[in-house]
């Protein structure tokens, strides 16, 4: 392990590097660019308990500063990714995060018990916090006791290390973070998505409700990994608009363990190798021994 | 497949909101399919996301691509000058698959003439272009396009077959039907419809290139998908299992 080591939820990773639920496909696809086993885990597009088919288009549109993306959790299935995807990555010796979620809390915890434990897996990514699933009304993020019951019934079910990803759209974020803790989770990835929609002049219409994501996101982000990091004694994961080393580095600074790169890849598909390589020339330059010397730095 | 910076050479209006762009590449885009597309990142700071393009012509360590401008993205690439730095991503996608032998009917709608320039050129004397084009005024689009049959429609009637693409093959598929043709088409959604609805009866084999909003390009994001008749999974990625399919696949 070099300098860019991090250790997390009993693991130690090669780097702090990885990309957002979502935003990588099923791992194969960034292989013709860049080998993925130069992360630190890959975390697995979103996975249910059955394969699901996600929403019609259009499912993204531009915003000056991001986008909107309305995919809908479109995936697999849990039991077709372990038998079709994951050898990719024990080949490879990759570790990978599972993001994953339900529509009621018994699909979280079976999706949860159909996860196998493997020396690989880091810990479950519990999304909390999709923006474009909702069923009968129900909103598992918003709410803290909904929070604290539903990360219990999971954490019931697992031996594996849990986290939670929790929604921006609330009105204490540190409250949220508490119930997951004391539900049992033992790490946070901070943030999802913020519920946006776009109106298109031409057409006179509302194309498009869903996710906003991309640099409008990154001071939202900032702001809850500060606040938490401050409060909640579990690792954190950073993820929101970082587009290059100096976004990685201030997710960092403010206390995230790791952190997650999303819609950057798009624009740029070299961007996770980019901080990579950049956050080893800072490391450098500064004098630092390893990231573990500037995780929280900002906080005095 | 690779992302290269280039630099633009040209992006001359044809006609008015048509251009053609084409930029020089640090190196050769590799081995291209004709149907493939790139995203390019349109030098402007207001546009965010990089927007796809069908190859229209890719040769040595240049890469061109013909467009409509629709919206923000390739307006803002309209106005770009000679010499702007670029990065092109490609070649990316599934293009047309072409039969070692045998007549092949291309039909292109509009702008959908951009996503077959490079299928035409590599099928030669054994392609007829069927082109529906608003009016007359449209076809300097054509301009460098040789050896090739080209039967037109315009809207208009203002020059050739007064009417829509589509009418017009069903007029002159008569003779081609006995040698088993292979269609390939690319146009408007509208075009896609009532050619499927014209071939239906024999299901002539029929490839189509289809048009979805990208985030990505790669497949990464499953931003971009096409409604196909897999009843175990419907939604296919564009940028990926596409933009290229075969036309009896999917759910119009």
């Amino acid at each position: 392990m070099g300098p860019l080591a991090v250790d997390i939820l009993g693991k130690t990773l090669k780097n702090p590097v990885m990309n957002a639920s979502g935003t990588l496909g099923y791992g194969i696809e960034i292989e013709p660019l860049w080998n993925i086993d130069i992360l630190g885990a890959y975390v697995t597009k979103g996975l249910s308990e059955k394969p699901h088919h996600g929403n019609k288009t259009p499912r993204v549109w531009e915003e000056r500063c991001g986008m909107i993306n309305s995919i809908g959790l479109q995936n697999v299935g849990v039991e077709y990714f372990f038998s079709h995807y994951f050898p990719f990555f024990e080949e490879k010796k990759l570790p990978i995060i599972v993001n994953f979620f339900g529509f009621t809390e018994d699909e979280y915890v079976s999706c949860a018990r159909k996860i196998p434990s493997h020396d690989l897996i880091v810990a479950l990514e519990m999304n909390l916090s999709c923006p474009n699933i909702k069923k009968g009304g129900i909103s598992f993020g918003k709410d803290a006791p909904a929070v604290h019951n539903i990360v219990r019934a999971v954490r019931d079910v697992t031996s594996v290390p849990l986290i939670a990803k929790l929604t921006p759209e609330v009105k204490n974020i540190v409250e949220i973070a508490r119930a997951a803790h004391e539900g049992g989770a033992d790490g946070l990835t901070l943030i999802n998505t913020m519920p946006a929609a776009i109106i298109d002049t031409r057409t006179r219409s509302m194309p498009l409700k869903g996710g906003l994501s991309g640099p409008v996101l990154k001071p939202i982000a900032l702001r809850a990994v500060y606040e938490c990091y401050r409060e909640i004694p579990i690792p954190i994961i950073g993820a929101g608009g970082i587009m290059d080393v100096e976004d990685a580095l201030e997710f960092l600074m403010a206390g995230a363990r790791a952190i997650e790169i999303g819609t950057a890849t798009f624009v740029d598909p070299f961007t996770m190798p980019k901080v990579i390589a950049g956050l080893n020339s800072w490391l450098k330059e500064n004098n630092y021994a390893g990231i573990p010397a500037i995780t929280g730095i900002a906080h005095g | 497949m690779d992302d290269m910076p280039g630099i633009i050479t040209e992006n001359s209006a044809l006609i008015p909101g048509y251009h053609r762009l084409t930029v020089r590449l640090e190196r050769p885009l590799g081995k291209v399919s004709p149907g493939q597309f790139v995203m390019l990142k349109v030098p402007d700071p207001e546009v965010f996301l990089r927007r796809p393009f069908s190859i229209y012509d890719a040769r040595d360590r240049t890469v061109t691509v013909m467009y409509r401008v629709v919206g923000k993205g390739t307006d803002a690439l309209s106005r770009a000058r000679k010499k702007a730095p670029v990065m092109v991503l490609g070649p990316l996608g599934r293009g047309f698959s072409i039969p070692p032998a045998g007549a092949c009917l291309v039909i292109a709608g509009g702008i959908g003439y951009a996503g077959v320039r490079m299928l035409l050129k590599r099928l030669g004397k054994r392609a007829a272009l069927f082109l529906g084009i608003t009016g007359k005024t449209e076809l300097p689009l054509l301009s460098d396009l040789k050896g090739v049959e080209v039967l037109t429609a315009t809207l208009d009637g203002s020059h050739g077959y007064h009417g829509n693409v589509v009418s017009l093959l069903k007029e002159r598929f008569a003779p081609h039907r006995s040698q088993g043709p292979t269609i390939f088409a690319c146009g408007p959604k509208g075009m896609i419809i009532s050619l499927k609805e014209f071939l239906e009866p024999d299901k002539v084999p029929c490839q189509v290139s289809i048009e979805e909003r990208m985030a990505c390009g790669l497949g990464l994001c499953f931003g971009c998908i096409a409604e196909t008749k897999d009843d175990t999974n419907p939604f296919k990625r564009v940028c990926k299992e596409g933009p290229v399919f075969d036309l009896w696949d999917l759910s119009l």
